[in-house]
């Protein structure tokens, strides 16, 4: 079976075969001997050439997040038949979407839509877990859309401007 | 002042420290009543007590910050005696009052020696009068702008920006030119206002390289006052600590004595009661500056109790009974090293953004010398109305050295899956060659370690490989399950897995 593999802004090409506990898996053409076993719900144990690795898997909508004790890397995985990396092109181009980390609440909004901001300017001030924390234009441009009001609480993922 | 035990506790707060007070208690064989605001009813702190009542709604303003509510529930409880953990209440003198008047044992400071101490112009004031040296600045809280402005320029950039109230790095700005002063300003006002409601603020030279030092002081309502020796706090995100430790690689001796007998005397002069800090700044040279006293126990406490072997809870609540200090400073001893990592449900990888949520999978590290003080379960969801905080990871060893591999271990055996969390961090931190020394100030985190772990190798190949084949296992069960026979009952349960997965 073959995933396109988006990992830490990089994609690599997969090819996975084997069965019980027995894999083989291809990244980009390099070759892995695999021994996995579940270890509970959301664990599994690793041996790759006598390497032994306990990793945490939890399923994401694109993937999966992959929790080591020192890293943890989120694998977008896309069955290579159907359209692949269809998530690395969104990301490229087109305006950039600043949206809510978490959820929680608009203290301040230093910005008005159809100003020109630079890069790393400050765009709006938002309180969660008793931190205030000043999201920023990843980019230079202008402000398009700032749907957003002081004292309005966003859940995650919620549009907070658009810079283009 | 007669000595009596209390009949029931109310802990006034929630989490871990509401759990490590509850542990206290039960050891001492005292009946609990906890509070809970509406988020919190499935939270550990409430499954433990003995009692639990609801305060009121999710933010912290209308539940653990109303002390009205707090008091009622004392009352019809029947709880003669309050410990404020730490956070909310725990530093408000009108709180302690309110407790005083009613007949309410507060477990801290009068209130009288929290209002001196807790609002910060007035401690170094006090601290100039003991003696104490302090940082260079204004020893007034400042009301206008313009007086803001006024003093920076004759302090000299950069400078720091304190919130008068403060604590626990809310409302604090480092502010490197005079352009950046208004923002900073602005915001420091309005995160002291929402986490102390009061909004005034005051200045302080910023040291350079400094390391953060403190000490920990124990005074009984007899007139005897102790130190506990120092914790080093130095390693800080968003002027927050996350590791700490005792001793201090940085101390020498002298100092360590030095810096105890300071706090003591500032102790003594305040007429100070019950547990409290006095945080330092040291600069390179070894001078020790006093910041600010923290009159309440702190989150880093159990690196203090690894080292003495003393509760300091149980001594927090023996001193609010009338009880003398058990020991004199010469029975006193630092033995060994103890390190603590505060997990946080931050994501480290995107500037420490706090990361709510649940927890899906949780294991908890054990063995010889690991302590974990932590306020969650499996499944537990962590709510987004308060700090972070998850658990605080203690390890004890022989050495420095002993504790730091040893906490390595524990760092790698903790395992939090469904939210992010400070631990890979930690793990990154503790290989640090710097941390690993003893060398480093409290810009180690945003510096020296920034740059470093910007460039680290990341487990890509295993990641891929483990995500690839869980896939490819959940696609052939998929496929599977339409002609799967009878089989055994946990076949079918890992289909039915499989298929939800899916």
């Amino acid at each position: 079976m073959h995933f396109d593999a988006t990992i830490d802004g990089r994609t690599l090409r997969v090819e996975v075969r084997g069965r019980d506990g027995r894999y083989t898996v291809s990244l980009d053409g390099r070759v892995l001997e695999v021994d996995l076993q579940d270890t509970g719900r959301d664990f599994v144990s690793l041996l790759i050439g006598g390497r032994s690795y306990e990793v945490g898997l939890e399923r994401r909508p694109s993937g999966f997040v992959v929790a080591f004790p020192d890293d943890t890397l989120t694998v977008d995985l896309a069955d290579a038949a159907r359209g692949a990396g269809t998530t690395l092109r969104r990301a490229a181009s087109g305006p950039a979407r600043i949206t809510a980390p978490m959820p929680g609440k608009i203290v301040r909004v230093l910005v008005g839509a159809g100003d020109e901001v630079g890069a790393g300017q400050g765009l709006v001030v938002m309180e969660a877990m008793k931190m205030e924390n000043e999201l920023r234009a990843p980019r230079a441009g202008r402000v398009r859309e700032l749907p957003v009001r002081e004292g309005q609480t966003v859940e995650t993922g919620a549009l907070l401007a658009l810079v283009e | 002042m007669v000595e009596r035990s209390f009949k029931k506790v109310l802990v006034a707060n929630r989490g871990e420290i509401a759990v490590r007070i509850i542990r206290a208690c039960r050891e001492m064989g005292l009946p609990t009543v906890a509070v809970y605001s509406e988020a919190d009813r499935p939270a550990l702190h409430v499954r433990q007590a003995d009692e639990a009542y609801l305060l009121g709604p999710a933010p912290s303003r209308e539940s653990y910050l109303r002390i009205d509510r707090v008091l009622d529930v004392a009352k019809s409880s029947g709880a003669d005696a309050v410990h404020p953990g730490y956070g909310f209440l725990a530093e408000n003198a009108e709180f302690a009052r309110a407790c005083e008047e009613a007949g309410i044992t507060f477990i801290g400071p009068r209130s009288e020696t929290i209002a001196l101490m807790g609002e910060k112009t007035s401690a170094r004031r006090a601290a100039v009068e003991a003696g104490v040296p302090v940082v260079p600045g204004t020893l007034e809280a400042l009301a206008d702008d313009a007086a803001i402005r006024r003093e920076a320029e004759r302090i000299g950039f950069p400078l720091m920006l304190k919130a008068a109230a403060g604590g626990g790095g809310k409302g604090l700005r480092f502010v490197a030119r005079p352009e950046d002063l208004p923002s900073a300003v602005a915001r420091a006002r309005s995160e002291a206002a929402s986490a102390f409601g009061d909004d005034s603020v005051y200045l302080e030279r910023a040291i350079e390289r400094p390391r953060h030092v403190e000490i920990q002081v124990l005074a009984d309502a007899h007139g005897h006052a102790v130190h506990l020796f120092e914790r080093e706090c130095s390693i800080q995100r968003r002027h927050q600590k996350v590791i700490e430790e005792s001793p201090s690689p940085f101390l020498t001796p002298e100092l360590r004595q030095r810096m105890g007998s300071l706090a003591v005397a500032l102790v003594a002069k305040a007429g100070y009661v019950n547990a409290g800090t006095l945080e330092f700044l040291v600069d390179a040279n070894r001078n020790p500056y006093f910041l600010e006293m923290n009159t309440r126990l702190q989150v880093e406490h159990p690196v203090t109790e690894m080292v003495t072997g003393e509760d300091l809870v149980k001594l927090q609540i023996r001193i609010a009974q009338g009880e003398r200090l058990p020991f004199r400073q010469e029975e006193l001893k630092q033995r060994g090293h103890a390190i603590e990592c505060r997990v946080y449900a931050e994501d480290p990888d995107a500037g420490f953004l706090p990361s709510p949520g649940r927890i899906v999978a949780l294991r908890v590290p054990g063995g010889p010398g690991v302590r974990d003080d932590s306020g969650i379960y499996e499944g537990y969801e962590v709510p987004i109305h308060y700090d972070p905080l998850l658990s605080k990871l203690v390890a004890y060893g022989y050495s420095r050295r002993d504790a730091l591999l040893r906490m390595r271990r524990a760092v790698s055996e903790y395992k939090i899956l469904g939210i992010k969390t400070t631990l890979p961090f930690f793990e990154r931190v503790l290989h640090h060659p710097a941390f690993v020394a003893g060398e480093f100030d409290t810009s180690f985190v945003e510096k020296v370690f920034a740059e470093a772990d910007r460039v680290r190798e990341r487990p890509v190949d295993v990641a891929v490989a483990a995500a690839a084949i869980r896939a490819f296992r959940e696609r052939q069960a998929a496929r599977l399950q339409g002609t799967a026979p009878g089989g055994s009952p946990w076949w079918r349960a890992g289909l039915a897995e499989a298929q939800r997965r899916l």
